[in-house]
């Protein structure tokens, strides 16, 4: 049952499921109000026409079948047998004309009931227009107009009277009866105790002094012995008049009930006045008297029960209106009491909520209770009683009402005015409640964002309730204020914890964080920042201030990063930049530090930035203490390598040397012989200049790789260094018989790095590859150097041999430190190779070859790929 | 060429070098043929090979470690094939097993770059004086 459709809310009427007890004490007093009716109507009788101006006990039975289910209807109709025959079989009637004119009654009094029920949508209310209507249509006027032709029929064919006027005076006179005292008999019952306890006493008031002066102004008028009221001679009924103010006094103030009450009460003053030959009517002969009573009670009658439903319909509109009004303005306020206040106030303004509506409807018992954290169960967050309340229910608990929890987590209303309304699987609620005093309950799911985020329980413990759908509805509107303010909670509460946990990561950086808006000015900082911007020199955490205008008072000059550092954050402010780092160096009152900054944007879409900056101050210190003794180790290998390659080295120097000592000589002799021969001198000298440029270069390169060099970063193309380092061990590969090919890119192969260590990675796979193939007999000794620029936009270089190759097990080994397989090395070249191609963003590795041999392979990043 | 080295080399005596590095070749035909001999330069084993007057020759002078078949190999195969011309080995870098290898195979000298123009000189001269 969803909250939106409260129509669906099952209706207990309170006469519903009246005990046994009850039917049979109504029974009774049908039976004595029957027999009482139907002396009165024998009273209120002219002897010669049997039926009587007024016949009380069909209106009350209609007013009886009105007032209670139709599957009861017979037990009442058999009540009030014994009644119809103690009052009439005295009449001196025939035995068959009495039980004749019982079921004549009874039939009047069903189609009187059942044509109300069909026609009234509250067949026991004549509060408006429509439903006086079908009262009189149905009751007044059809029921007796139907029922008497059998009634007059039986009449005239037992007791020989003429059958027009049988029907005519029982027409009138049940019209007359079921127009005054059925409505009056009914409001009494439903009404009566109602109006009597609840008006004030002014009202009180004025309904005595009506019901005093309408009895003495008809007093006056049917039975007074003063016949100078006439105003018109031979118009005997000119006095009535006198009674109509009263009448209306009684519609306007009254309502329906008055003015069916004061019908009553002067169509029985009437006709005992009539009956005595008394009043205006007393001219007249008797039959035609009585008739002219019931036309003109009648006609007064109707439009004054229609004028009373009228007022009191409007009344009723206007109260239902001024109703509507203040549950408006009591739900506004409701609402507006959540609307503005922080998280941690809404409890106290649910409490004061609770009271309000508490006290709105005229409840006794309210709860409000919260989804717990896993969504599995409701438990009471606030609840309020009535000061009448003398013992509140303790506490629910989902173990108490497991049914009633269960109902509402499943977004069902739980509606009952009885316990014994709960279905037959909720048998431990009912208990529970019971227990408790819960006497009658509307509980309501609070549903928001479609999810039920807690419920509203409205609860009675004095007497059961009736839920009708009108309340149902209203409660359905004040629980959806109370899920909206839960739902507002939750989501504040949500933030707020966010906000907590982010506040708590921020606080925990040693970074100092700072968030900018889109011009540049600081909306809030960590304490990072705090003591950061303390370092720099600042005297506030700088919120609030624009962060450019921070940078530029704090410019000295010399602080080469500080137009780089502005220039990048003003590209991620304006989205010109994804993000910007940069490391930089500065001069603070504890010294000199390295700092990184960031800058990322900030996701929203106001725009602004976050920027971090980190002390990376050790960071770069180990960095250069790395970098030192990775060069040491560097430059120690190289030397160790050059040990290796002295006899190499010695047999390049020697060419030179050995062409320019042969040429000298050479032109020395030529210079001795007769004539001395010129001619050569110029080739000599040629070849000897070209020796010398040689010998200088070994000289140079053997210069290079034993110079400690600090680590230079400059554009290389590995062609030529690769060339280059061939050169240096061509003639150790001629000396171990290897021939070094190369298979070079056609394109230049460039990277950014330090020529020297490169030279020496290069270097050191060259004499490894030759190491290896030295245990080959013979054959093919091939050693091919390969670069490639990738389409990864790296360059790759390999040297492959054609030695024995790699055990698998030592792939990963010989790049370790001091891992070795000759007797003679260190076991540093590779480690030294790994790290300096590591430093310089690579990645180094070996593979065997399909056929023989290994490969050593390393990448380096393109140099395109740097931005400089 | 009426030069003072002639009066002792009394025929015209050609020497074959065969040496790979160009400036060293050069420099050794003209300080041979500055002292009066005729030279003919191979720059590997393999184009001496395919030269056809090899007895032709008085002596060879031959670089020890060359790309290709070497100094030492090529000896073997002169050998080999019957050929008696006398070779005297010049190296950058000679150890003694390779002199004594060179020598046991009839080589009439091993004289390591750098070297006096005597030196060689004489051993050529020495070398001639054997074929006869």
């Amino acid at each position: 049952m969803q909250c939106e459709n409260p129509g669906m809310a099952k209706e207990a009427t309170g006469l519903r499921g009246s005990s046994l007890l009850r039917t049979a004490a109504l029974a009774l007093l049908v039976c004595v109000g029957y027999y009482a009716g139907a002396n009165i109507g024998f009273i209120l009788r002219f002897p010669p026409a049997t039926p009587s101006v007024m016949w009380p006990p069909n209106a009350i039975l209609t007013a009886t079948l009105l007032l209670t289910p139709p599957r009861r209807w017979w037990i009442y109709l058999l009540a009030a047998l014994p009644a119809h025959l103690a009052a009439e079989l005295g009449a001196g009637w025939p035995t068959s004309l009495v039980f004749v004119l019982f079921i004549t009654n009874c039939s009047e009094a069903l189609l009187a009931a059942a044509g109300v029920r069909w026609l009234s949508d509250a067949p026991m209310r004549f509060d408006t227009l429509r439903r006086v209507a079908a009262f009189i249509v149905a009751a007044v006027l059809l029921a007796p107009f139907v029922s008497s032709f059998a009634d007059a029929a039986a009449v005239t064919t037992l007791l020989g009277e003429p059958y027009w006027l049988v029907w005519r005076t029982r027409f009138f006179s049940n019209i007359l009866t079921e127009l005054t005292l059925a409505p009056a008999l009914v409001m009494m019952i439903t009404a009566g105790l109602v109006w009597l306890r609840g008006a004030s006493r002014p009202q009180h008031a004025e309904a005595v002094l009506l019901a005093g002066m309408l009895l003495a102004v008809g007093i006056i008028v049917f039975a007074g012995p003063i016949t100078v009221l006439d105003a018109i001679p031979d118009s005997p009924r000119t006095l009535l008049a006198f009674l109509l103010p009263f009448l209306l006094w009684a519609a306007v103030r009254f309502g329906p009930g008055g003015a069916s009450l004061s019908l009553l009460a002067t169509a029985l003053l009437a006709i005992w006045a009539a009956t005595h030959g008394r009043g205006p009517f007393a001219g007249l002969p008797p039959a035609e008297s009585v008739f002219t009573l019931q036309i003109f009670l009648t006609v007064v009658a109707i439009p004054l029960m229609c004028l009373a439903a009228l007022i009191e319909e409007r009344q009723h509109a206007e109260a239902a209106l001024a109703e509507r009004l203040r549950f408006e303005e009591r739900l506004s306020g409701l609402a507006g009491a959540f609307v503005h206040l922080p998280s941690h106030a809404m409890d106290e303004a649910f409490v004061t909520s609770l009271r309000q509506v508490g006290e709105f409807f005229g409840l006794d018992y309210l709860m409000l209770l919260d989804l717990t954290e896993d969504g599995q169960d409701l438990v009471v967050a606030h609840t309020w009683e009535a000061d009448e309340v003398k013992q509140a229910p303790q506490r629910v608990t989902s173990q108490d009402v497991p049914w009633m929890i269960q109902q509402l987590l499943r977004e069902e209303i739980v509606v009952f005015s009885r316990l014994d309304e709960l279905p037959a699987e909720a048998v431990r609620d009912q208990d529970s409640l019971q227990r408790q005093g819960v006497r009658s309950n509307l509980a309501i799911p609070l549903v928001a964002g479609g999810r039920v985020l807690g419920a509203l329980a409205f609860v009675t413990l004095a007497a059961e309730r009736v839920w009708p759908d009108g309340l149902v509805h209203r409660l359905c509107i004040v629980a959806q204020v109370f899920a909206n303010a839960l739902a507002r909670k939750e989501t504040e509460d949500a933030l707020r914890a966010s906000e907590l946990m982010k506040s708590a990561i921020l606080a925990s950086l040693t970074s100092s964080v700072a968030v900018l808006d889109r011009q540049g000015q600081i909306v809030a900082v960590n304490a990072g920042w705090t003591r950061f911007a303390r370092e720099h020199g600042a005297t506030s955490d700088g919120v609030g201030v624009n962060y450019f205008e921070v940078w530029q008072q704090a410019a000295r000059p010399g602080t080469p990063h500080m137009a780089e550092a502005l220039a990048g954050i003003e590209a991620v402010l304006t989205g010109s930049l994804p993000e910007f780092a940069l490391e930089y160096v500065s001069r603070t009152v504890v010294g000199e530090r390295w700092f990184a900054m960031a800058v990322v944007p900030l996701g929203r879409s106001e725009g602004g930035a976050v920027i971090s900056h980190t002390d990376i101050t050790e960071r770069k210190r180990a960095e250069k203490e790395a970098q030192r003794s990775r060069q040491e180790l560097a430059h120690f290998t190289r030397v160790s390598m050059m040990g290796e390659l002295t006899a190499s080295l010695a047999h390049e120097l020697n060419q030179p040397l050995t062409g320019i000592l042969a040429n000298a000589q050479a032109a020395r002799r030529f210079l001795e012989a007769t004539p001395p021969a010129f001619d050569e001198f110029r080739d000599i000298l040629v070849d000897i200049i070209e020796d010398v440029k040689r010998a200088s270069e070994v000289i140079q390169r053997l210069r290079d790789l034993l110079r400690k060099n600090e680590f230079q970063d400059v554009l290389l193309d590995l062609n030529v260094l690769s060339r280059d380092v061939v050169k240096l061990v061509s003639s150790d590969a001629v000396i171990r018989n290897v021939t070094v090919t190369f298979d070079f890119d056609p394109q230049p192969v460039r990277i950014y790095g330090d020529r020297i260590q490169l030279q020496q990675v290069v270097l050191n796979l060259l004499l490894n590859a030759m190491e290896a193939m030295a245990e080959c007999a013979g054959g093919d000794r091939t050693v091919t150097v390969r670069t490639r620029n990738t389409e990864a936009k790296t360059v790759h270089v390999s040297v492959q041999d054609t030695g024995p190759g790699l055990r698998d097990d030592t792939q990963e080994l010989i790049f370790e430190p001091f891992y070795t397989t000759k007797s003679d090395g260190m076991g540093m070249g590779l480690s030294i190779s790994r790290s300096i191609i590591e430093a310089h963003g690579g990645v180094i590795w070996v593979t065997n070859n399909p056929t023989r041999g290994a490969t050593f392979h390393f990448t380096l990043p393109w140099a395109n790929g740097r931005s400089v | 060429m009426g030069q003072r080295e002639i009066s002792v080399n009394e025929r015209d005596a050609t020497v074959g070098i065969i040496d790979d590095d160009d400036s060293v070749r050069r420099g050794l035909g003209r300080l041979l043929r500055s002292a009066g001999y005729q030279v003919e330069t191979f720059v590997s084993a393999r184009e001496f090979l395919e030269y056809g007057d090899i007895d032709g020759l008085g002596c060879l002078v031959v670089d020890v470690r060359m790309p290709g078949e070497n100094g030492l190999d090529l000896q073997q195969g002169l050998v080999a094939q019957g050929h008696t011309i006398p070779i005297i080995f010049i190296t950058g870098h000679g150890d003694i097993a390779m002199a004594v290898r060179a020598m046991k195979m009839g080589a009439v000298d091993f004289l390591t770059k750098p070297f006096d123009d005597q030196a060689l000189l004489d051993a050529v001269q020495q070398a001639l004086k054997r074929e006869r």
